[in-house]
């Protein structure tokens, strides 16, 4: 039984992390966070442009949005900070939404504070005092059965879906074999891969989920003037050397595994149940908003697969980047984690390639960190949107 | 000699990943399935494929150990493989659209 040290919550969920966040509940309080989270060690700013005048659904999206990522259990305490009162999304309704999760939670309104010197200050003393109580804490050992393993990737180029998507989804079916679970989302790229996926599907009610979500996903594309199946593969894909679209949607598909059942189907930022298993999640291909709703429905670490090489950078969950292309490697080696070139320059095994990759997952659970952590660059939280701002 | 990438075992292709080959040049397979060696009958572009034994008509390309498509024309080993030998099972979208324009 493999075994990571990390901190558990009062939920029973494991943190990887140990963060105080200091969460926006408005774009109008994101300053308020942002110069706190400077100030105050251990802690991490989330800024946003939403949270206001927006439609009732789309609001309630970014509440799932917000919400999640402050249950997330790298997050040890949650100061929200909001700047007035927008109806169904105060600082109360998002604390009210994880109460659940057991931890300490503060809100801030700036308005009720008497103004943003105010406000900042009781941000501050909320925050320095969580980042004491937090230092308390110590890591324990537990068994990565606690995981919930996060997979994407973007910037691919024809090394990923050959190398280190293939690497990503090995160590997804040793978490799971280990009684993990792991989340994958992206719906678009499981198109022309259906099949596979439904195949390892428990039961045919997640198998008909998954067909529905990449129908829905092409009608949504296609009401806004984008054909994806009808445009595929691109004129791009064809020059690069993929014939057809099953092939290109392998490749993306495969980060996924070959082993681990498809356990579950999960809506946008849903957190999967305690079954071990793969969990496929319905989301958009942009990378900050898949990353940000697979933070959300609690996964700890992510490994986001990049043949060209990426910045991308979660602030609570880390987001360990991997490649299998040398050269984007040697010119993204700031904030690409780990080069995986050997699987396609002979030099190892598919299974050694998964084995460093394994390695990392587990050593950035244990504390390592990441270089975009490291960096403080805090690129990849996005909210996704489904309606227009009124 | 030049080297193409097997994924798995039953894949009947190999990926051009190293560095580009030229038509006549020996080609040997790494990977999942090592010491395969064909000739190359064209030139095979960085990240096209090669087949690695004659592939019939109508025949499953396997790639990732999972079907890509069937060859539409009898594939010789160390032939080039792409849109103009093998097709889709699940259509082809961009093709479809341009047959459309074209009605």
């Amino acid at each position: 039984m493999t075994e990571f040290m990390g901190y558990v919550r009062p939920d029973g969920s494991v943190g990887v992390r140990n963060l105080v966040l200091i969460l926006s509940g408005t774009l109008y309080a994101n300053k308020v966070c942002a110069h706190a989270a400077n100030i105050i060690l251990n802690s991490v700013a989330i800024e946003h442009p939403l949270g206001r005048t927006q439609v009732k659904p789309d609001l309630a999206m970014t509440r799932r949005f917000l919400a999640g990522t402050a249950a997330n259990p790298n997050v040890g305490a949650v100061v929200i900070v909001d700047h007035f009162r927008e109806e169904g999304m105060t600082a109360e309704d998002l604390a009210n939404d994880i109460a659940f999760a057991g931890k300490p939670v503060a809100t801030v309104n700036i308005r009720t504070e008497g103004g943003f010197y105010a406000a900042l200050e009781q941000t501050l003393r909320y925050a320095a005092d969580y980042t004491r109580t937090l230092s308390d804490q110590r890591r324990e050992a537990v068994p990565v059965s606690k995981l919930v393993f996060g997979m994407n990737c973007g910037t691919s180029d024809t090394t990923s879906g050959l190398s280190s998507n293939i690497a990503t989804g090995m160590v997804s079916d040793r978490i799971v074999a280990e009684g993990g679970r792991s989340i994958m989302a992206e719906t678009t790229e499981w198109m022309g891969a259906e099949e596979w996926l439904t195949s390892r599907a428990v039961n045919q009610e997640v198998a008909d989920k998954i067909l529905a979500a990449v129908a829905h996903m092409e009608a949504r594309a296609l009401a806004s003037g984008e054909d994806i199946r009808g445009s595929q593969p691109t004129g791009d894909n064809i020059l690069g050397g993929l014939s057809s679209i099953e092939e290109k949607s392998m490749g993306a598909t495969k980060k996924a595994g070959s082993t681990a059942p498809v356990a579950g189907y999960l809506e946008i930022c849903e957190r999967p149940s305690n079954t071990p298993g793969l969990y496929v999640m319905y989301g958009p291909g942009h990378g900050g908003e898949s990353i940000t709703s697979i933070a959300a429905a609690g996964a700890q670490v992510l490994v986001f697969s990049t043949g060209g090489g990426h910045t991308i950078s979660h602030p609570i969950m880390p987001t360990i980047k991997a490649t299998g292309n040398r050269g984007s490697f040697a010119a993204m080696q700031d904030t690409v984690d780990l080069d995986l070139s050997g699987i396609l320059h002979d030099e190892y095994s598919m299974e050694e390639g998964a084995q460093k990759l394994f390695d990392e997952v587990l050593a950035t659970c244990n504390g390592r960190l990441t270089k975009s952590e490291v960096l403080k660059d805090h690129n990849g939280f996005a909210i996704h949107r489904i309606g227009a701002s009124i | 000699m030049k080297k193409a990438f097997v994924i798995e075992e039953q894949d009947n292709v190999a990926t051009v990943v190293v560095e580009p080959i030229q038509q006549g040049e020996t080609v040997a397979s790494y990977g999942r399935v090592k010491d395969i060696t064909v000739t190359a009958n064209q030139d095979i572009p960085y990240g096209h494929k090669i087949a690695l034994r004659d592939i019939p008509r109508g025949e499953t390309i396997w790639k990732y150990g999972l079907s890509i498509g069937s060859a539409i024309t009898d594939i010789q080993a160390g032939d080039h493989v792409h849109i103009h030998n093998i097709e889709s099972n699940r259509g082809r979208g961009d093709k479809a659209k341009a047959d459309q324009t074209v009605a």
